[in-house]
């Protein structure tokens, strides 16, 4: 057999390996636990992605419930451009300044997958880009000593947190430490999946719908009421 | 009395028209009103019969005072202010007014490609916590409201949220052993 034919075997192998570990990791049951048990006084580090006007709204109102001494540090991931969910995100942390004196968080600014209005046809790039951007944060800078990859991420919309997700995905299939992934569909969905809950729904640990009409099955959705 | 009409951040020509006629004025004079104010958006309408003060700012004379302007940073002095709220569908304005405990009047915006706004309203109308209308029925929507018969909208309980992560991430003091997955 001639090198090529090697190199061509070698690479069929991959491919098939990559694609069985992705058909594993889709098909498998999710733990019946959850994380090990922490101590109460144990902190967590928690990132969430803020989606802009609506999503944002309500991100937040759910990082609000938190106990912010045990979610530390935490990180907003934001959207190029985005100062408004910034400066919502800023009004939280004095807020809640009051109970938890140390606020330790950053932000983390990715370029957006789409812009609105923006044509189908250079979405592939603007969206590779924001892929490029996550992978970074979540699977480079970690490796090379940067801060480490959050322990949960939070997401509920819109695009640029399927980028999100799946740079998030690739450090589970390469074995790297990866963030829990918790959904939270919209409260504005109650008999419809958005378009980033449909494909976020077979890749998350937890997928929280608000309605209980969503609830397709029973052992991926889950429905706790309403959250916001 | 005061009401107050909000397209936030979107465009809805076709509400700010309808709450600047004379079947709606009337009506919400009837019903006791005697100032209005709409946020109008980036809506289009109708100004000629309107007095322009300032930029983006207008008034109309007569029984029902009206002020009709586009933004403001926040809104929530407006709801504050308010006895009756007539608004677009936007799930971030319904919850922020229902939390409020005002009556609540929505329109959801037909022209939108994507209507899911509409399954929220409808299915809070279903619950009665508030009333949903088309442009075109806004007056006997306004006639036929009875504040009294609105079911109060729960407060925000942020132990739901907080209970599903800490028990997500380990943290068993705090959370139930409940839920679909355990």
């Amino acid at each position: 057999m001639g090198v090529l034919s090697w190199l061509a075997l070698i690479a069929t192998l991959t491919v098939a390996a990559g694609f069985l570990r992705l058909c594993i990791m889709l098909t498998a049951p999710r733990p019946a636990k959850p994380s090990g048990r922490r101590e109460a006084i144990e902190t967590c580090s928690f990132a969430v992605f803020l989606g802009s006007g609506g999503h944002t709204s309500e991100a937040l109102i759910l990082v609000s419930a938190l106990n912010f001494d045990r979610y530390v540090p935490r990180t907003y991931i934001i959207s190029e451009g985005d100062t408004l969910s910034m400066q919502k995100a800023v009004e939280l942390e004095s807020a809640k300044a009051a109970e938890a004196p140390n606020p330790r968080y950053t932000f983390v600014v990715i370029p957006r997958a789409r812009r609105v209005h923006q044509s189908l046809l250079t979405t592939p790039f603007t969206a590779a880009l924001s892929l490029i951007a996550a992978v970074w944060h979540f699977t480079v800078g970690p490796l090379m000593a940067r801060p480490p990859v959050p322990e949960v991420l939070l997401l509920n919309g819109p695009g640029t947190c399927f980028v999100l997700c799946v740079a998030a995905y690739m450090n589970k299939f390469l074995g790297l430490k990866s963030p829990k992934l918790i959904y939270i569909e919209s409260f504005a969905r109650v008999r419809q999946l958005s378009l980033s809950g449909k494909l976020l729904r077979p890749l998350v640990d937890r997928f929280v719908v608000q309605w209980p009409e969503l609830v397709k099955d029973k052992r991926r959705d889950e429905c706790r009421g309403w959250l916001v | 009395m005061h009401v107050f009409v909000t397209v936030g951040s979107t465009r809805f020509d076709a509400l700010v028209q309808q709450v600047l006629s004379e079947p709606v004025l009337d009506v919400l004079y009837r019903r006791g009103y005697r100032t209005l104010d709409v946020q109008c958006g980036n809506s289009d309408f109708d100004a000629s019969l309107l007095r322009r003060d300032a930029d983006d700012h207008w008034q109309r004379a007569g029984d029902l005072e009206t002020s009709i302007w586009r933004f403001k940073p926040s809104l929530k002095e407006d709801y504050e202010r308010a006895d009756l709220i007539i608004s677009h569908a936007g799930s971030g304005t319904i919850i922020d007014v229902l939390r409020l405990k005002k009556p609540l009047i929505v329109i959801p915006n037909p022209t939108l490609l994507d209507n899911h706004q509409a399954e929220l309203s409808d299915a809070l109308a279903g619950l009665g916590h508030l009333r949903s209308s088309t442009v075109a029925d806004l007056p006997q929507a306004i006639e036929g409201l009875d504040t009294s018969t609105l079911v109060p909208f729960p407060q925000f309980d942020g132990s739901r949220f907080r209970e599903l992560l800490d028990e997500e991430m380990g943290y068993y003091d705090h959370s139930r052993e409940t839920g679909a997955r355990h």
